[in-house]
């Protein structure tokens, strides 16, 4: 487990803790540096120290020969138990006396060093001149056996350096773990509030300010962005409900509308037709032939416009109709409105190219409304020409996933500058009298792509051709 | 060499005169008697090392402190090395050779052991004045010297009549105290 996992108040402690470690290591350090050195520089003033006292006593020893003296005066040396080796030396130079005194002669340096001290391997060896007012008579040789005594020092300084460390950190880890609770306590409270509030949804909860630091702002800009998605969220409910019953309301209205289209308006229709029928059919001989042509003028423009209402219900249909979701094969559709279409249109000479199309999750009945629209309306556009060719293909675009299913014709075409009208209801390009139509079909086809969660749109050249596409998006919607 | 100080020219002199001198001895004696005769001398130097003299027994604070012997003693030519260009303290050393009969005027005075039977009369003569009186006589210290050389061992002992110094103004540093053997007057 890294530090970077670890629970904030812990990391808080070992953070604490180890600046503590090592502050105080590096000061023990430096603590450590200044009594070696302080250690070194006492070592040599004792030995000079001793040295001053022995030499100054082995004088009368030394000027008046006499070795059993100077073994004594050495022999003083025990109470020191870090001199391990002392030696008298004369004026010549030559061995005198040593200490300690059962020592064979080898055990001494043969020749005195000069004056003066110096660090041995874990000795330290001083040779101080015996002098009796100036005058010099001898040499007097200590030698300190630094190493025991450092290793003493070593002991005691470590000793002493783990106890304090042990206090101090047992003192740093209490200190710590109370305050760094100033700054893990908000952090972990505002933590929790944040979890309540994801957990339970619940935007009335408020996290505790513990002071105006950095944190307290942190809360406080919490605890403000809490309030902000409280009031809109109430807001949004609000303006759902206001919204959903203005949306029954206009739904009801286009209800009521509906059905008087489709009752009260067919009625008065029937009468028109009927009684044109009739007129026709009685005095239909005893009319002149151009009053003939009017009655059938208006037979036909009833049946007209009987079709017109049947495609607005339908399209109202579309709107509110419940989906029946299910697998689709839009090629299998597409072949059966073909074979439809050319049943229907025996004089025309098309060419029909279908590329394989994919299944896909949605309403049959509502595609196959979508392909009889679109290859009549491929058909119808292109009667003016011999052969009319109408090719359907699907592709899948590679960064959106989106299915597009696009049927082309090479009919009359259109001029992209009114593209964005064609799919709206009851807009047209092309007379009545040129095309036949309601001007509903596409509109219905938005209507029902749409439902499905694609797009529609269209592209095309007057006199040239047009192209309809629809997108499907990759999984289909669920209901 | 480990020791240099400012003795070093005398003392290469010195050792360097003592062996001249036993080339002149018999050959037989030479050797042991120029040893102690050597060892003499520089104890004798070393015994102004050790006493202090009252002011009064020099003329001038830099005046010379002057060891006496007799005039014929063998001893004369090594302490002359022994003490050659050295001081003790602001005095610098100096050699006298008194004839019998001469009043002993010096610091230092040494009366070789075979002059042992004028040790009364000269000590007598001498009637508390301030000079060290050293001898190798038979009981020269017990007899009023005050400090005797005694042979022991090939080795060179000291006995000291500390009263005897005392009686005189001299005084003796402790340290040659404590290598020496403190005795009394017995007459």
């Amino acid at each position: 487990m890294s530090l970077r996992d670890l629970p904030i108040r812990r990391k808080l402690i070992i953070i604490l803790l180890l600046t503590s470690v090592v502050v105080m290591m590096l000061m023990r350090g430096a603590f450590f540096t200044y009594e070696y050195l302080t250690f070194r520089e006492a070592t040599v003033r004792q030995l000079t120290m001793l040295g001053g006292i022995i030499a100054a006593n082995s004088s009368a020893a030394l000027a008046f020969d006499n070795p059993a003296d100077a073994r004594e005066i050495l022999a003083a040396l025990a109470a020191e138990p870090h001199v391990k080796v002392a030696a008298l030396y004369d004026r010549n130079a030559r061995f005198f006396a040593g200490y300690p005194a059962e020592s064979p002669p080898s055990a001494f340096p043969a020749q005195p060093n000069p004056d003066g001290y110096r660090f041995v391997a874990s000795t330290l060896q001083g040779s101080y001149p015996v002098l009796q007012k100036d005058l010099r008579l001898g040499t007097l040789y200590l030698q300190f056996d630094t190493g025991a005594m450092l290793h003493e020092f070593l002991w005691g300084s470590l000793r002493i350096a783990l106890a304090v460390m042990a206090v101090v950190l047992l003192a740093a880890y209490f200190l710590a773990r109370r305050l760094q609770q100033q700054i893990s306590q908000p952090i972990l409270e505002l933590a929790e509030t944040a979890r309540a509030v994801s957990e339970r949804a619940d935007y009335t909860v408020r996290a505790r300010k513990w002071g105006l630091d950095e944190l307290g702002l942190l809360t406080d800009a919490f605890n403000q962005m809490l309030g902000r998605i409280h009031q809109l969220n109430q807001e949004l409910e609000r303006r759902v409900v206001e919204r959903t019953a203005q949306l029954e309301a206009a739904n009801k209205e286009l209800e009521a509308f509906s059905y008087s289209v489709s009752h009260d308006l067919r009625a008065p229709l029937r009468h028109i037709d009927g009684f044109a029928g009739l007129l026709l059919k009685s005095d239909g001989t005893t009319l002149s032939a151009r009053g003939q042509n009017h009655l059938q003028t208006i037979t036909s423009s009833a049946k007209q416009m009987g079709m017109l209402i049947d495609d607005l219900l339908v399209f109202s249909q579309m709107g509110r109709a419940e989906m029946r979701y299910g697998p689709v094969d839009l090629h299998q559709l597409a072949e059966e409105t073909i074979q439809d279409l050319k049943a229907q249109n025996p004089n025309r000479n098309i060419t029909w190219q279908l590329a394989p199309l994919p299944t896909v999750r949605g309403d049959r009945a509502m595609f196959r409304q979508v392909f009889v629209n679109l290859l009549s309306n491929a058909v119808k556009y292109s009667a003016p020409r011999d052969p009319a060719i109408i090719t359907i293909s699907a592709t899948t675009d590679s960064t959106s996933g989106e299915q597009v299913v696009s049927v082309q014709d090479n009919g009359v075409g259109f001029e992209m500058a009114y593209a964005h009208k064609l799919f709206g209801v009851f807009q047209r390009l092309h007379r009545a009298e040129e095309f036949e139509g309601t001007g509903i079909g596409l509109a219905n086809i938005r209507r029902i792509i749409s439902r499905h969660g694609g797009r529609t749109w269209a592209k095309g050249e007057l006199g040239v051709g047009a192209t309809f596409y629809f997108s499907l998006p990759p999984a289909a919607p669920s209901a | 060499m480990a020791i240099l100080g400012r003795g070093a020219f005398a003392r290469w002199g010195r050792i360097l005169a003592a062996g001249l001198w036993w080339l002149l001895l018999p050959a037989a004696v030479a050797q042991p008697i120029a040893r102690e005769y050597q060892v003499k001398a520089v104890f004798l130097f070393n015994f102004t090392q050790f006493v202090e003299w009252p002011a009064a027994a020099f003329p001038a604070p830099n005046a010379p402190l002057i060891i006496g012997i007799m005039g014929d003693d063998p001893i004369g030519p090594f302490l002359e090395e022994a003490i050659r260009d050295e001081k003790a303290g602001d005095h610098p050393l100096e050699l006298r050779r008194f004839q019998r009969g001469e009043p002993v005027d010096c610091h230092v005075f040494y009366l070789n052991r075979s002059e042992t039977n004028r040790l009364g009369p000269m000590l007598d003569g001498l009637g508390g004045k301030p000079v060290l009186t050293v001898s190798d006589a038979d009981f020269a210290a017990r007899r009023g010297a005050m400090i005797r050389f005694l042979n022991e061992n090939n080795r060179i002992r000291l006995r000291i009549n500390l009263e005897a110094a005392r009686r005189s103004n001299l005084t003796i540093s402790s340290k040659l105290l404590r290598s020496a053997e403190i005795v009394k007057d017995t007459r």
